[in-house]
């Protein structure tokens, strides 16, 4: 404390200077007073915060792929065609109808009254330029290859009205041209091939149901509902008016947003996070299903050594009946996640469930190995580049019938490169279907005679599970994917394991269901 | 003098070359730019589609030259994962590094150097444990815990700063609170122990005699000639901050150049990374040089020595 000389050498006054304590915690109270924040808001100005792990980079879903830029073209794309949310069946969006005039000729009535984002109206022109624009490899989109290999071309036939060429009867055509193919205006991208194919995608004129307000990359892009949305979309009118998407790359920040109020909607959350933030009521735990299975395939071939034990049935079989799934299911992977029996996800088109099961039984494992030649078990190394805990929990299961699962943790290039060189026995694997409820989102990639991931060794499976997206019959297509599955189960050229859910952490405020392919559908969410 | 400044900058050059090389080689081995770009479910197809755009189906030593070649036209290349300059990118992310090391050396200067005065004042006194232990206590904290626990007093118990994201000032005062503290350890011994040396010193026991004491004795006479040490420190600090704190970046949410170094090597980015590198090792370099220019003019003994 200063003395009353002091204070009359410095010319203080007093009074300010006799309780300098005092005021001194009246300046320490007013600071925080001073700076704190407003209360955030998110009902009240009718605003959804997402909080994304990896931010928006470009909001031009024909040059991305991952998962959080399909949620972000739901919103602000619509295509020829969507899945609807509660059946899982191909519907007309942007499409007033269609009609297949032979296995490789689909006509296309659009809607009319539709408008892009600049309040230009859509036309054929626009949907046939979008298709050959994308088929074109000059354009290097992201799928480009994808549509290339079925889809000969798209024209113009009326001013509503376009004929697509398909190069082979496809049966997942009207499903690419929904989400996967969002629809741009006419010389959208003419400056863009002089440019060298790169798009910047930080603007975007869409036709969906919100457009495209602000992107700053890899922080927040902001999108407001679009006023000019056809009225008649199976979407219908979304009921929030503006959404942000921000990058916040931490769970622990992610959970202090939402408990504070900062951010109302997020994904993709690990299960005990999930659980323990719901469990305080402050925010709601919402836990669904998703579209992807976890496997593991068996180098049934002999790609890895011909005297390899899991060239033996009996052997893989032993596998299968050694690994305790339900238990997986339970303890680790929790949620809407079930065992599943087939190479597939039980909500595809054509994933057949009358296939042989392997319960959990280690005895009827020791007995197969024993018959297999392998009374001791064997070592064999088991690769992954996810779902750590889960492959250690398989490894411990198969240490119990004497099988030294000897865990090869990498990245997913070092698999993908190991799997190429014909280096890896067996490894888990998780495959999403990109949400497509069909059979052939996940048959295409791993049961070809080209593809690497096929370690069966057998031309029957191919001859089934591909010669099954050769043909639009819908019943020739389930009974070719039955006996391919049949197959594959019997003999167990993979241990199917189970499928996963997604666990979202949403405000108290907000009413969202989750969907039932694991694709989040915003434009369905609102306010209580 | 200007020999000495351009074989420090030859010098300077060569290390971020050098740098450069060894990771734009180590990337590459490292990961899969078009896997990376592509995501986990990519199918085949895209992945190759990616992989012949941008030419990785092109010889590493090939893909490295055009980086170089391009370099010494100015032209640092496109980002594959932001799909734009990196040029552009670098400098859209620097003020949000550059804000927040600067306010993080302010942290630490207001809390070390006091501290290590009040230490150096009266060694192995109770105010002396008491400031070793803080300095121990912060070394021993990780930023990602203290940077939680922040958020958790301050952002979500008492709602005074937000709990993430870098638009306004207040955004900035946890994270510089985290990154700061993490150098209050090293400047707090050095000035303390600066400090004592000093204080031990004949001219300081002069002043002593003319009747100088405490703090006064410090500010005024001994702390010019302690803060030798400290500044070339915080010179390697601002550096190490400069150079983008990715833990602290990341928690808080920052879009700075830690964040955009993360994100780039994470999605197989490989001139956005090597830029980076690049840009690093240049700043590190040209801040020990204004360190030791510093040291200088504190101490006239060096530049006329």
């Amino acid at each position: 404390m200063l003395d009353d000389d002091a204070i009359r050498d410095r010319g203080i006054p007093k009074m300010i200077l006799r309780n300098a304590r005092a005021v001194a915690l009246a300046v320490l109270a007013a600071v925080p007073l001073a700076i704190a924040r407003p209360a955030a808001a998110a009902k009240s100005d009718d605003t959804l915060v997402v909080a994304l792990q990896r931010g928006i980079t470009s909001v031009d879903y024909l040059y991305t792929t991952k998962r959080e830029y399909i949620i972000l073209s739901q919103l602000t794309d619509d295509g020829l065609f969507d899945v609807n949310p509660v059946t899982l069946e191909v519907e007309p969006l942007a499409a007033r109808s269609y009609k297949w005039v032979d296995d490789t000729t689909l006509d296309v009535t659009l809607r009319e009254g539709i408008r892009f984002h600049d309040g230009s109206p859509f036309t054929a022109d626009d949907v046939a330029y979008t298709y050959n624009y994308v088929i074109d490899p000059k354009s290097h989109a992201n799928r480009s290859r994808q549509f290339a290999e079925w889809l000969a071309g798209a024209t113009k036939t009326g001013p509503l009205t376009v004929r697509f060429k398909l190069r082979y009867p496809y049966p997942l055509a009207l499903r690419a041209m929904g989400g996967s193919m969002p629809l741009r205006k006419k010389g959208a991208y003419d400056d863009l091939a002089k440019t060298g194919g790169k798009a910047l995608g930080q603007t975007l004129n869409g036709i969906g149901p919100y457009r495209v307000v602000s992107v700053e990359p890899g922080r927040k892009t902001v999108i407001e509902r679009f006023d000019g949305y056809y009225k008649d979309s199976p979407k219908g009118r979304p009921a929030i008016k503006r959404m942000v998407f921000r990058e916040v790359p931490d769970w622990g920040t992610q959970q202090a947003e939402l408990m504070s109020g900062g951010v109302q909607w997020t994904y993709d959350v690990p299960y005990d996070i999930a659980e323990s933030l719901g469990s305080t009521h402050q925010v709601t735990f919402v836990n669904g299903p998703s579209l992807r299975v976890g496997f593991i395939v068996l180098d049934a071939a002999g790609l890895t050594g011909k005297d390899n034990p899991l060239t033996r049935r009996d052997v893989r079989r032993a596998i299968i009946h050694a690994i305790n799934r339900p238990a997986i299911v339970k303890n680790i992977e929790k949620g809407d996640s079930q065992v599943i029996d087939s190479a597939c996800h039980p909500a595809q088109f054509g994933c057949a469930q009358d296939v042989m099961k392997y319960p959990y039984d280690p005895a009827r494992a020791r007995e197969l190995l024993k018959a297999a030649g392998y009374p001791n078990g064997f070592s064999f190394d088991l690769w992954a580049y996810r779902e750590k805990d889960a492959a250690e929990a398989i490894a411990a299961d198969l240490a119990k019938v004497g099988v030294t699962a000897k865990l090869r943790y990498v990245q997913l290039p070092t698999l993908d490169e190991a799997r190429r060189k014909h280096e890896i026995p067996a490894y888990f694997g998780s495959w999403e279907s990109g949400s497509i409820a069909d059979t052939a989102a996940i048959a295409a990639v791993h049961w070809s005679d080209t593809t690497d991931r096929n370690m069966s060794g057998d031309k029957r499976v191919t001859e089934y599970m591909i010669g099954a997206q050769k043909t639009t019959d819908a019943k020739k297509r389930a009974a070719l994917y039955e006996k391919g599955l049949k197959l594959i189960a019997e003999e167990a050229y993979w241990v199917p394991l189970y499928t996963f859910s997604l666990n979202y952490l949403v405000s108290n405020d907000l009413d969202f269901k989750p969907p039932k392919d694991g694709l989040p559908r915003l434009y369905l969410a609102k306010w209580k | 003098m200007l020999r000495y400044v351009l074989r420090r900058g030859v010098l300077a050059l060569l290390v971020a070359l050098t740098v450069s090389v060894a990771t734009f080689f180590l990337l590459n081995f490292a990961t899969d730019p078009a896997q990376a770009l592509a995501g986990e479910d990519a199918t085949p197809e895209v992945v190759a589609q990616i992989r012949a755009q941008y030419g990785f189906d092109k010889p590493l030593a090939v893909q490295y030259g055009h980086w170089i070649a391009g370099l010494a036209h100015g032209d640092f290349g496109d980002s594959y994962h932001w799909r734009s300059p990196v040029g552009a990118l670098i400098a859209s992310h620097a003020p949000v590094t550059i804000r927040l090391a600067l306010m993080a050396i302010v942290v630490t200067i207001v809390i070390a150097i006091p501290l290590g005065a009040i230490a150096a004042l009266r060694p192995n006194s109770f105010a002396d444990r008491i400031a070793l232990a803080l300095a121990v206590g912060a070394q021993a904290v990780p930023g990602f815990w203290l940077g939680l626990m922040l958020i958790i007093l301050l952002a979500v118990k008492f709602p005074i700063f937000p709990v993430s994201g870098d638009s306004t000032w207040r955004h900035f005062v946890l994270p510089a609170i985290v990154l700061g503290a993490s150098s209050v350890p090293s400047v707090m011994r050095l000035t303390r122990a600066g400090l004592i040396d000093v204080l031990a010193s004949d001219y300081v026991r002069t002043a002593r005699a003319k009747g100088m004491r405490g703090m006064q004795l410090v500010t005024r006479h001994a702390m010019r000639n302690a803060m030798l040490p400290v500044v070339n420190v915080l010179a390697v600090q601002l550096g190490h901050k400069l150079g983008g704190s990715v833990i602290v970046e990341s928690v808080f949410a920052l879009n700075g150049l830690g964040r955009l170094a993360l994100q780039s090597i994470l999605g197989g980015d490989v001139p956005t990374v090597q830029m980076l590198v690049f840009v690093f090792a240049l700043t590190f370099v040209a801040l020990t040089f204004a360190a030791d220019l510093l040291g200088a003019w504190l101490d006239p003994r060096i530049r006329l020595g």
